[in-house]
C-alpha cells in the first residue's frame, strides 16, 4: 500500500471521528467509526482508542452533565475532544514525545478539529445529514476519508504531519486576517462590493473580496467569513495556485514548520494519498463506487483566460463528465450557493450565487461571469493597484520590539507580528507564551460555564527565566499576547509598552484608564 | 472523640475569640443538652497542661463551661437558620437539600450522646497498640461518630470565618474549634444528585478496584464506582500509557497511581491540575505515615487485598488532611510556618529540645496548632516539610491523643490538674515519615502540654517510651520555667503579621519590637470589634495580604486577613488564587519564573520569586502598579526585619 510507510511514521498523531448514535450492539462497535487515521492501525487498536473516548465521555457526565470529556492528558499522548455535531465526536491524539517540538496548546489542537469540521459542513453540509443519506456509513466515510485527508496532506513535513504547536502561540486559527485599508480605498473597495453583487441581477449574492492572503471586505456571516476565507487561503489565494511559485503569503510564509515545508512535498503528498486514496477506496469493504469531490485536493485549482479560478475538482460528482460548478453550504442560512472566485495579480474576488435562484446553472453562471467582466474590470484594476500600493508588504504589520497576537473575539479578526519576526524568538519565550495561554483559555472557558455575561478581564504579566515578558491581556472580547525579549526588567517597564501598544494600535482597548 | 475536641476546642475558640456565640454554631448542634457537655468534660482530658499555666489561659479555661453552655442551646435554632442560608458558600455542601441534613444531625445527636457513653465506660481504648492495624479501634470510634455530624460543619467554619475574619489561618484555627473531621455523606452513592454534585470528591483505591477511602458517600457503595475508575487506569496502562488528568467543562479528574494504591480527585474548584496532583500525593503520604509503604507486599501476596480495615477509623485524619487543602498554604509551598515568638523564647524552646535530641531523640517538635514552635532533628536527620504537615496533621485530628487513656503500658493518664479537674495524656504511636523514610515506622511520643500545643518525640525505639516520658518531664519543666508556654498562648492570641502595619518607613531594623506581637490585644479579643475597626482598610498600596517563603528555611510566614478578606468564602477564593499563582510559577516546563503580575476581577497578585525567598501578595484589584511594587518591596524589608521572631532560625544540627 502506497501510504503504509507513511502512516508509520505518523503513529505520533491519531485522528478519529464516531458516532455515539451507531454500533451500540455488541460486535458492531465498528461501525461507529465514521474516519480513522491512521488509517492501517488494526481494527482492535482503533476500536480500543474509540472505547477509551466513548468510555470517558460517558463517566465524565456523571459529573458534567452540561460538557462531556474535552481532553485526556496521559504521560505520553494528549487526546483532544470536540463534539462537532450532537454525538458525534472528534478526537485527536498527540504525541508528547522526548523530541522537544511536541509541546502543544490543547485548544490550538481543537481549533483544528472545528477548521476542519467547518470546512467539511461547507462543502458537504452535516455530518449527520450524510448519515442519513445513507444509514450504511459508506458515503459518509468515503467523504470524510478524503476531504481530512486531503487536509491533512497540508500538515505535512516529509512523512510526518506537525500540528499547530508552541511556534504557533503566536497565531489564533479560526480567525480571519484583515487588510487594514483607508478611507478612500475602502469606499472604492464598497462600490466594488456593489457592482460584483449586482452582476447577478436581482438575486441576492454574498461576495468576499481579498488582498493576497488578507481580507478586504466581506458581506457574509462572520463563521461563513471565516470558512471561505480560511478555504481561500488554502486553495484560492494567488499564493496558493500551483502556479505561484514565491509570492509572498502573510500567513504562511515563514511559519517554518510547517507550511513552507508544505508547498515542496505537497504534490509529492498529494500523489501519495491519491495512490492511497484509490488503493483505499478499492480494497475498502464497501462502496468503491462513490466518486466523491475532493475540495481540498491540492493543486486542483488554476486561473483561466478571462480571470476566473477553474478546478476539475467537482468534475467527478455524481459521474457526471461535463464540468460542474462548485457549491457551498452556507452555515447562518443553510442556503446552497455557485462559487465564483475572480483573480486579478493581487485580488481575489469571491462570489456566491444562490442554487435556487438559479435554475439552468451551468449557463446562468457564465453569464454572471460576463456580466462581472463587463461592469468590473476597470473597478477591479483600479482597488488592485490601490490597494496594492498602499500596501506597506511583508512586514506591513510588524512593530519593532514587539512580537504580538491581537485577536478580536467579536469580530473573529487577529492580527500578528509576521511569522518571520516570530522566528527570531527563543524556544523558551514561545514555550513561556503557549503556558500562559493555555491559563487564558482555561480562564475563559470557566468564565464560559459561568455564564455568557461573564465578560473576563485578565492580565498577566510574567518574567520568564529567560528575563523575556511573556504577556497575556483579556479584556472585552479582545485579546493580546506579545513576548517582549529585549525588555527592561521593570514590570512597570513592560506595563509601559503594553500602553503604548494599545493606544497606538488597538484604540486604548488595553489601556488601563 | 470528635465531639469532645470539637466541644472543648470550640469553647476555647469563643472564649479567646468571641464572646458572641454565632461564630460558633455547631457546638450548639452538638451540646443540645448541658449534660452532654458535662459528661464530655469530665470524661475528657481539656489539655491545660499544669497549675502553673498562666492566669489568661487559666481564666479563659474555666471561662470556657460557664460560656459555653448558654449560648449553645439558646442559639439552635438561630444557628439552624443561619447555616441554611450559608449553604451556598461552602465548597462542600452543594445542593442545600436542608431535610435530608436534619435528619442526619439529629441522629449525629443521638449518636454523640451515646458516643460519650462509650467513651466514659471504654477507659481502655487501645489508642496506641504498637501497630497500625489496631489502630482503627481507637480512632475509629471517633471518626465514625464525628463523621456523620459534619453534615453541616463546613458551614460552621464558614460563619466562624466571618466572623473572626482576621486569620489567614482563620480557617486553620477553625481546624481544631470549629471543624470536627471525618466522613459526611455517607448515606450518599454515586447514583445520588446530591454526591455527584460535590465539589470535591477524593477517591483512594487498589488495583483491583476495590474502594478504600472515598471522601464522600460509603465506600462499600461505591464498589461499582472504584471499579469504573480502576477500569479507567488499567485501560489506558495497557495502552502502554498512564493517564494523569481527564478535563470536562468545568470538571478535573485527577489521578495518581502509586504502585497497587490508585488515587483520584473530582474537582470543580477551579484549582490547577498540579495542585490536585499534589494535593493527591498528600492524601498518599498521608496513607503511608498511617501504614508505611510495606503495605504494598500485601498486594504483591494477595492483588485483591482489602486494605480498608488497616486504615478503619482513619477517616478523620483524611477529612482533616482535604480540610486544610482549602486552608493550608503549606499543602502547597511545601514549607511550614512557625508561630510568632520573642527570639529568645523561641530560643528557650530549642534549646531544651537540642539537650533531648542529643539523647538519642531523632525529632523533637514542638508545635501550636499547624505551626511549629521549635523544632530540633538529630544530627543529619532531616525532616521535610510535607512529613511535618502529615504528622501534625495526623496528631492534631487524632482525638486519640488528647484523650486520657488508662492503657497502663503505652498511655499513661496523668493526675487531675487544675481547677476543672482535666487530665492530660500521653500517647506513643508507630508513624512513618514519607520522606524520611517510606518503609519503616518511627515512633512518636506525643503529648499535649495544653490544649494547641503539643511535644512530639520521634524514634526510632520501639520501647523508648519511658526515656521519650523523662524527656518530654525534663522539656515540660523547662517550658514552663522559662514561660515559654505563656508566650505561646499570647502569641496564639495576638496573631501574626498584618498589613496595617506595615512600617511605612522602611527603616526600622533597630528596636523593632514585633509590632504584630506587641499590640492589637483589643482587636483580638473580639472579632466583630476588630473587624469593625479595620473595615475596609487593609494595608498600605491597596495591599490585602501576603505570603512570603524563605527557600533556605523552607518556612512561610503569611499575615493575618484583614479587610476586605473577611469571610472564609473569601479567604478560600483568595487561598486558589494563591495556588494558581504558585503553579502558574512553578510550572514543571518552563519554570520558575522570576516575577508575575496578575490582575483580574477579584485581586492584583503579584509574585516574586528568588534564589533566597517567594513573595506572594494580594492587593485590591484596583491598585497601582508602582504602588503596589514599592510596598512589596517593603514586606520583604519588614519580613527581614523581623525574621527573628517569626521564622525559626539557625535549628543547628538541623541539615536543611
Amino acid at each position: 500500500m502506497g501510504l503504509s510507510s507513511v502512516t508509520t511514521v505518523n503513529e505520533a498523531i491519531k485522528f478519529c471521528i464516531f458516532d455515539l448514535k451507531r454500533g451500540q450492539h455488541e460486535g458492531q462497535e465498528l461501525d461507529k467509526i465514521l474516519f480513522f487515521y491512521p488509517t492501517d492501525l488494526p481494527f482492535s487498536e482503533q476500536l480500543s482508542v474509540i472505547g477509551l473516548s466513548e468510555g470517558l465521555i460517558t463517566f465524565t457526565r456523571i459529573f458534567s452533565p452540561e460538557a462531556a470529556c474535552e481532553v485526556i492528558e496521559a504521560e505520553e499522548h494528549s487526546h483532544v475532544f470536540y463534539e462537532a455535531e450532537p454525538d458525534i465526536w472528534m478526537v485527536m491524539i498527540v504525541e508528547k514525545s522526548k523530541e522537544s517540538e511536541a509541546i502543544w496548546r490543547i485548544d490550538a489542537l481543537r481549533g483544528v478539529l472545528k477548521e476542519v469540521h467547518s470546512l467539511f459542513m461547507m462543502f458537504n453540509g452535516p455530518i449527520r445529514a450524510l448519515l442519513d443519506k445513507e444509514p450504511a456509513g459508506g458515503l459518509i466515510r468515503s467523504h470524510l476519508y478524503t476531504f481530512i485527508m486531503d487536509y491533512l496532506s497540508d500538515f505535512l513535513v516529509g512523512k510526518k504531519l506537525q500540528l499547530p504547536n508552541f511556534r504557533d502561540s503566536l497565531r489564533e486559527r479560526g480567525t480571519v486576517q484583515m487588510l487594514t485599508i483607508g478611507r478612500e480605498a475602502a469606499i472604492e473597495v464598497q462600490s466594488l462590493v456593489r457592482q460584483i453583487e449586482s452582476s447577478a441581477g436581482n438575486t441576492p449574492c454574498y461576495s468576499l473580496i481579498l488582498f493576497q492572503d488578507l481580507l478586504v471586505s466581506t458581506t457574509l456571516s462572520p463563521e461563513d467569513t471565516i470558512n471561505l476565507f480560511t478555504y481561500a487561503v488554502l486553495r484560492l489565494s494567488p499564493r496558493a495556485l500551483p502556479s505561484a511559485v514565491s509570492s509572498w503569503s502573510y500567513l504562511r510564509k515563514g511559519n517554518v514548520s510547517s507550511h513552507a515545508a508544505t508547498r515542496s512535498i505537497s504534490a509529492n503528498s498529494g500523489a501519495v494519498l491519491d495512490q492511497f486514496y484509490r488503493s483505499h477506496n478499492s480494497s475498502s469493504a464497501g462502496d468503491p463506487g462513490y466518486n466523491v469531490a475532493r475540495p481540498l485536493q491540492p493543486d486542483k485549482w488554476t486561473k483561466g483566460k478571462d480571470g476566473f479560478l477553474v478546478s476539475g475538482i467537482w468534475n467527478t460528482e455524481a459521474g457526471s463528465s461535463t464540468p460542474t460548478i462548485p457549491t457551498i453550504w452556507l452555515q447562518q442560512t443553510g442556503e446552497r450557493m455557485y462559487l465564483c472566485v475572480f483573480q486579478h495579480r493581487n485580488l481575489t474576488l469571491i462570489l456566491l450565487i444562490p442554487v435556487t435562484s438559479i435554475p439552468n446553472g451551468e449557463q446562468a453562471i457564465s453569464v454572471v461571469k460576463q456580466q462581472v467582466l463587463e461592469n468590473a474590470s476597470v473597478k477591479i484594476d483600479k482597488v488592485e493597484e490601490k490597494l496594492s500600493k498602499g500596501w506597506g508588504g511583508e512586514n506591513a504589520y510588524h512593530v519593532s520590539g514587539y512580537r504580538y497576537l491581537l485577536v478580536d473575539g467579536d469580530k473573529n479578526v487577529s492580527r500578528a507580528s509576521p511569522p518571520t519576526k516570530v522566528t527570531t524568538l527563543t524556544k523558551e519565550s514561545l514555550v513561556a507564551l503557549t503556558k500562559l495561554r493555555e491559563e487564558v483559555d482555561l480562564e475563559k472557558s470557566r468564565a464560559k460555564w459561568d455564564g455568557p455575561d461573564q465578560d473576563k478581564d485578565l492580565e498577566i504579566s510574567i518574567r520568564a527565566k529567560n528575563n523575556a515578558w511573556v504577556i497575556g491581556r483579556v479584556t472585552r472580547g479582545k485579546e493580546l499576547y506579545m513576548v517582549l525579549e529585549k525588555a527592561n526588567e521593570t514590570l512597570l517597564y513592560a506595563s509601559d509598552a503594553v500602553e503604548n501598544f494599545s493606544n497606538r494600535y488597538c484604540n486604548g482597548t488595553f489601556s488601563l484608564d | 472523640m470528635g465531639s469532645d475536641s470539637d466541644s472543648s476546642t470550640s469553647s476555647d475558640d469563643s472564649t479567646s475569640q468571641n464572646p458572641n456565640p454565632n461564630p460558633i454554631p455547631n457546638s450548639a448542634s452538638i451540646d443540645q443538652s448541658l449534660d452532654a457537655i458535662e459528661d464530655q468534660l469530665t470524661s475528657i482530658s481539656l489539655a491545660h497542661p499544669n497549675d502553673t499555666i498562666s492566669d489568661a489561659a487559666a481564666s479563659s479555661s474555666s471561662g470556657e463551661e460557664v460560656f459555653k453552655d448558654a449560648p449553645n442551646g439558646s442559639i439552635l435554632e438561630e444557628e439552624n437558620h443561619k447555616e441554611r442560608s450559608e449553604g451556598e458558600i461552602v465548597e462542600e455542601e452543594v445542593v442545600g437539600d436542608v431535610e435530608e441534613e436534619e435528619e442526619v444531625r439529629e441522629g449525629s445527636l443521638v449518636w454523640r450522646r451515646v458516643n460519650s457513653e462509650v467513651d466514659v465506660d471504654r477507659p481502655s481504648s487501645p489508642s496506641s497498640s504498637g501497630y497500625a492495624g489496631e489502630r482503627g479501634s481507637s480512632i475509629g470510634g471517633a471518626s465514625s461518630g464525628s463523621g456523620i455530624e459534619e453534615i453541616g460543619e463546613d458551614r460552621i467554619c464558614d460563619e466562624a470565618g466571618n466572623g473572626r475574619g482576621e486569620f489567614f489561618d482563620g480557617a486553620s484555627d477553625s481546624q481544631a474549634p470549629t471543624w470536627v473531621p471525618g466522613k459526611r455523606h455517607v448515606d450518599e452513592d454515586d447514583a445520588s444528585v446530591s454526591w455527584r454534585k460535590r465539589k470535591k470528591h477524593f477517591f483512594i483505591l487498589s488495583h483491583s478496584g476495590k474502594p478504600i477511602y472515598s471522601r464522600y458517600g460509603d465506600e462499600h457503595k461505591l464498589a461499582g464506582f472504584s471499579a469504573t475508575l480502576q477500569a479507567i487506569i488499567s485501560f489506558v496502562e495497557n495502552g502502554g500509557d498512564r493517564v494523569k488528568l481527564v478535563r470536562a467543562g468545568k470538571h478535573q479528574v485527577v489521578f495518581l497511581v502509586k504502585g497497587p494504591i490508585y488515587l483520584v480527585c473530582i474537582s470543580c474548584t477551579e484549582e490547577p491540575y498540579e495542585s490536585l496532583r499534589v494535593q493527591l500525593e498528600l492524601i498518599y503520604g498521608q496513607m503511608i505515615l498511617i501504614l508505611t509503604k510495606s503495605v504494598n507486599r500485601c498486594f504483591e501476596k494477595n492483588p485483591k487485598f482489602d486494605m480498608t480495615p488497616l486504615l478503619g477509623g482513619t477517616d478523620v485524619v483524611f477529612s482533616s488532611l482535604i480540610h486544610s487543602f482549602s486552608w493550608n498554604p503549606a499543602t502547597f509551598l511545601h514549607a511550614y510556618t512557625c508561630l510568632p515568638l520573642a527570639y529568645a523564647t523561641r530560643q528557650a524552646a530549642g534549646a531544651i529540645l537540642q539537650d533531648v535530641a542529643d539523647s538519642g531523640v531523632l525529632f523533637a517538635i514542638l508545635m501550636c496548632k499547624h505551626k511549629v514552635v521549635s523544632l530540633v532533628g538529630a544530627q543529619k536527620a532531616s525532616l521535610h516539610p510535607d512529613d511535618m504537615l502529615l504528622l501534625s496533621n495526623f496528631v492534631t485530628s487524632s482525638e486519640s491523643f488528647r484523650q486520657v487513656q488508662v492503657l497502663p503500658y503505652f498511655t499513661i493518664s496523668q493526675s487531675y490538674i487544675n481547677l476543672s479537674k482535666r487530665k492530660t495524656s500521653e500517647s506513643f504511636s508507630p508513624i512513618c515519615l514519607p520522606r524520611y523514610n517510606p518503609m519503616a515506622f518511627l515512633y512518636a511520643y506525643v503529648h499535649y502540654l495544653d490544649v494547641d500545643t503539643y511535644l512530639m518525640l520521634l524514634t526510632t525505639s520501639s520501647d523508648a517510651f519511658y526515656h521519650l516520658k523523662d524527656c518530654r518531664i525534663r522539656i515540660e519543666m523547662v517550658l514552663l520555667k522559662s514561660n515559654v508556654l505563656t508566650e505561646v498562648q499570647k502569641s496564639m492570641v495576638d496573631g501574626g503579621m498584618r498589613v496595617e502595619d506595615l512600617p511605612i518607613d522602611p527603616s526600622p531594623r533597630s528596636g523593632f519590637s514585633s509590632p504584630h506581637l506587641s499590640q492589637s490585644t483589643l482587636a483580638t479579643d473580639s472579632p466583630d470589634r476588630y473587624r469593625e475597626a479595620f473595615v475596609g482598610i487593609g494595608g498600605p498600596g491597596g495591599l490585602w495580604h501576603f505570603i512570603y517563603r524563605s527557600i533556605f528555611l523552607d518556612q512561610y510566614v503569611s499575615s493575618e486577613f484583614a479587610s476586605p478578606i473577611n469571610s472564609l468564602r473569601q479567604q478560600k477564593r483568595l487561598y486558589k488564587a494563591y495556588e494558581k499563582l504558585y503553579a502558574s510559577m512553578h510550572d514543571k516546563g518552563v519554570g520558575p519564573h522570576k516575577t508575575q503580575f496578575r490582575r483580574d476581577e477579584n485581586y492584583v497578585l503579584l509574585c516574586w520569586v528568588t534564589q533566597d525567598f517567594e513573595l506572594y501578595a494580594a492587593f485590591d484589584p484596583l491598585a497601582d502598579k508602582a504602588l503596589a511594587i514599592k510596598t512589596c518591596n517593603r514586606v520583604c524589608q519588614w519580613v527581614k526585619d523581623v525574621e527573628n521572631e517569626i521564622f525559626l532560625l539557625g535549628a543547628s544540627p538541623f541539615s536543611w
